[in-house]
């Protein structure tokens, strides 16, 4: 065994205790309600034919149903019939665990709405972001100005305020402006991002001087500099702060949960896991772990992609 | 193409005086080197001239035109920077396409989809492509159009660079330090490139470089900046043979002129304490210094004005530099020798030096060239 053994060990345990959760989350989704009460079935569960306890509520047999279905069954007294659509009907609602956790996913809550209302603000979020983010780090790391120091000092003090101490006042003032319940409110508050402002100034500062003295030179104005020739060049620098910020809007629960009070409509895919909260009668955890995994996949399927631009990236190599 | 006029140009930084009145007459199509050590001021007074900086005082004017207040882009100058400042998510072909791009297309029509759609946009199109392919002939980089920068060796951003300046036919080229990130063979060809370039267009250059060799090779004229002054701006060659100020004298030439004191007693001038049976007026300064390029020292048996020692010799197979140690190490003088004058200047060897009188150049002491001193000297020295 190697010296390093034990860095090996603690970082395998690392993963463990962040891969575990991943793990019940898929398992479970893939599990009959039986097996994840009990415990059982290892990780795939034994995909045993199960039946759906509200689908055969539904579709109870009622005396019409006896009536229409009396032709069908020749010389049998009603309680005989009602027996044999019964069977039928149980059936017709039993399925393997796992399309009835996925197809439960999507019938029980709009779950594509909420995914598209993901996807309408976590997007418009980032590009708002980046509108306002790109111009203001040009401004702060290339361009001379008074007061400029302060301006930057302020952009650090605002990445101490925690969201959370602010939540009260935005709320209040949004409700003000009758801006609750509207995707607005959902997006607006996050639209300046000092992290983004900061993160894009440390890399503007090492973009070379002589790069924007060119772009000057060939006739570019300054907004022209931003997005012609700054943007381009950083591409590295905004899928790392992409990540970050997609990865929180996306996963946000507490400032939807504030601001989307009644309208279902408006809810992002976090507030859809609440759908599958058992109020009385016990909890849908095979429906709401498919749920999740659902709702995390785009995120992974992006960081996968993105990783390798991640790597590759425009070097400024072609400036030396 | 347009001759330049700088007039009184001065900047401050905060508190610091950069540029302390420049003034500085070019001539259309003509080649003027800005040179000097670094911190003298000489890319601040091109980035001044090529608009990027404000001065704080003065005017540039461009084919008599006063562009003092413009914005670089409406100058129609080229620059050629250092870093050479290539855009690296471009092509070469598009590189050297953005200055007729953003002259030329308007807004609307450098919109992606839409762009293509607008009247004269095909036509526009096809002249920018005629353009860049005549400015990449012309620089030889023809079969590297299509590569991105960071894909190019540094000759080859190099040339993309000037490709760049050359396609939008400017009324001056502005280069700040093109060929120092070039290896030194690379630098000696493009350097013999960019005069015949300038000698085909016909245009405009300005060219800063802390490297005197080529300011010396390149140039019509030659500024020599220093604290933020021009020292002197003339020819190359009277640069060398026929410096104001001891300071240009120190700076061109290499090896570096030898600065030996010179003194006067009544009339006569004496170096180290032995006259030189030069004879001046009365009312000269006490104290001068005496400038002697090391090819207007050689070596000599009889009667030598100097004596010394050899301390160092450098061969370069074409010519020797030797060291001598004068006056027990009180000082060091440079001496250009042939290879056949090798064998005397052996380590250690005790040597006479003689000079050429013509070639002496006189100082005051705060650096002032003193012809008029020299005149009275020179003609001495001939009837003697």
């Amino acid at each position: 065994m190697t010296r390093g053994w034990w860095k090996h060990m603690v970082l395998i345990l690392g993963a463990i205790i962040v891969l575990a959760p991943f793990y019940m989350m898929l398992s479970y989704s893939l599990k009959s309600p039986g097996e994840i009460d009990r415990g059982v079935g290892g990780f795939f569960g034994r995909q045993e034919m199960m039946v759906d306890p509200r689908c055969v509520a539904l579709r109870q047999p009622d005396r019409a149903d006896i009536d229409a279905a009396r032709a069908r069954f020749p010389g049998q007294d009603d309680a005989g019939i009602q027996a044999a659509l019964q069977a039928e009907t149980e059936t017709a609602c039993s399925m393997r665990p796992v399309v009835f956790n996925y197809t439960k996913a999507f019938t029980e809550a709009p779950l594509m709405r909420y995914l598209l209302n993901g996807v309408i603000v976590t997007v418009s979020i980032f590009l708002i972001q980046i509108v306002v983010a790109l111009p203001a780090a040009y401004a702060l790391a290339k361009l001379r100005f008074w007061g400029r120091e302060a301006v930057f000092g302020l952009v650090l003090f605002c990445l101490l305020i925690p969201v959370h101490a602010i939540a009260l006042p935005l709320y209040i003032m949004l409700a003000k402006l009758g801006l609750t319940n509207t995707y607005a409110a959902l997006v607006v508050p996050w639209t300046i991002s000092v992290f983004g402002i900061f993160l894009m100034r440390q890399f503007f500062m090492t973009v070379p001087d002589d790069l924007i003295d060119a772009a000057r030179m060939d006739g570019m104005s300054e907004l022209a500099i931003v997005w012609r020739v700054m943007l381009p060049t950083a591409i590295p620098a905004l899928l790392a702060f992409a990540i970050f910020s997609i990865v929180a809007h996306w996963n946000d629960y507490f400032w939807p949960r504030i601001v989307v009070t009644g309208n279902r409509d408006l809810f992002t895919p976090p507030l859809g896991l609440r759908e599958f909260k058992g109020d009385g009668d016990g909890s849908f955890f095979g429906p709401m772990m498919a749920t999740a995994t659902i709702i995390v996949t785009p995120l992974i399927v992006a960081f996968l992609i993105a990783q390798r631009r991640f790597i590759e990236g425009i070097t400024l190599s072609g400036m030396k | 193409m347009a001759n330049l006029k700088v007039t009184s140009v001065t900047k401050q930084f905060g508190e610091t005086p950069v540029l302390k009145g420049i003034t500085l007459d070019i001539a259309d199509g003509e080649f003027v080197s800005l040179v000097g050590p670094s911190g003298c001021g000489k890319s601040t007074l091109l980035r001044i001239i090529a608009g990027l900086e404000a001065p704080t005082g003065g005017t540039v004017a461009i084919g008599d035109m006063d562009v003092t207040g413009m914005q670089a882009a409406d100058r129609n100058l080229s620059m050629v920077f250092q870093s050479y400042a290539l855009y690296p998510h471009l092509s070469v072909a598009e590189n050297i396409a953005v200055p007729l791009r953003m002259r030329e297309v308007t807004g609307l029509q450098r919109l992606p989809v839409i762009g293509g759609l607008m009247p004269g946009a095909r036509g526009q199109k096809q002249s920018i492509a005629t353009s860049v392919a005549r400015a990449a002939d012309r620089l030889e980089i023809g079969g590297l159009l299509n590569r991105k920068p960071g894909q190019l060796s540094g000759g080859q951003r190099q040339r993309v660079a000037l490709g760049r300046a050359l396609v939008r036919d400017p009324a001056a080229f502005l280069l700040d330090e093109p060929l120092s990130n070039l290896d030194a063979k690379l630098r000696v060809q493009t350097r013999a490139e960019i005069a015949e370039l300038h000698r085909a267009l016909n245009a405009t250059f300005i060219y800063v470089t802390h490297d005197q060799v080529e300011a010396m090779t390149m140039s019509d004229r030659i500024a020599v900046m220093m604290g933020g002054e021009i020292l002197q701006c003339a020819a190359p060659e009277i640069i060398y043979e026929d410096p104001d100020d001891i300071r240009v004298a120190e700076f061109i030439g290499s090896p570096k002129i030898n600065i030996l004191p010179l003194e006067r007693y009544g009339s006569d001038l004496s170096l180290f304490g032995r006259s030189l049976d030069w004879h001046v007026t009365q009312d000269s300064p006490q104290v001068m210094q005496l400038g002697l390029r090391p090819e207007a020292l050689h070596l000599t048996q009889s009667a030598p004005r100097l004596r010394g020692r050899v301390a160092h010799f450098e061969n370069l197979g074409s010519e020797v530099f030797a060291q001598i140690a004068l006056e027990d190490d009180a000082m060091r003088v440079t001496l250009r020798a042939t290879p056949a004058e090798r064998q005397m200047l052996g380590l250690g060897a005790e040597v006479g030096l003689a000079f050429d009188t013509r070639s002496a150049m006189a100082f005051d002491a705060d650096g002032k060239r003193l012809r008029k001193i020299e005149a009275m000297a020179g003609v001495t020295s001939e009837v003697a």
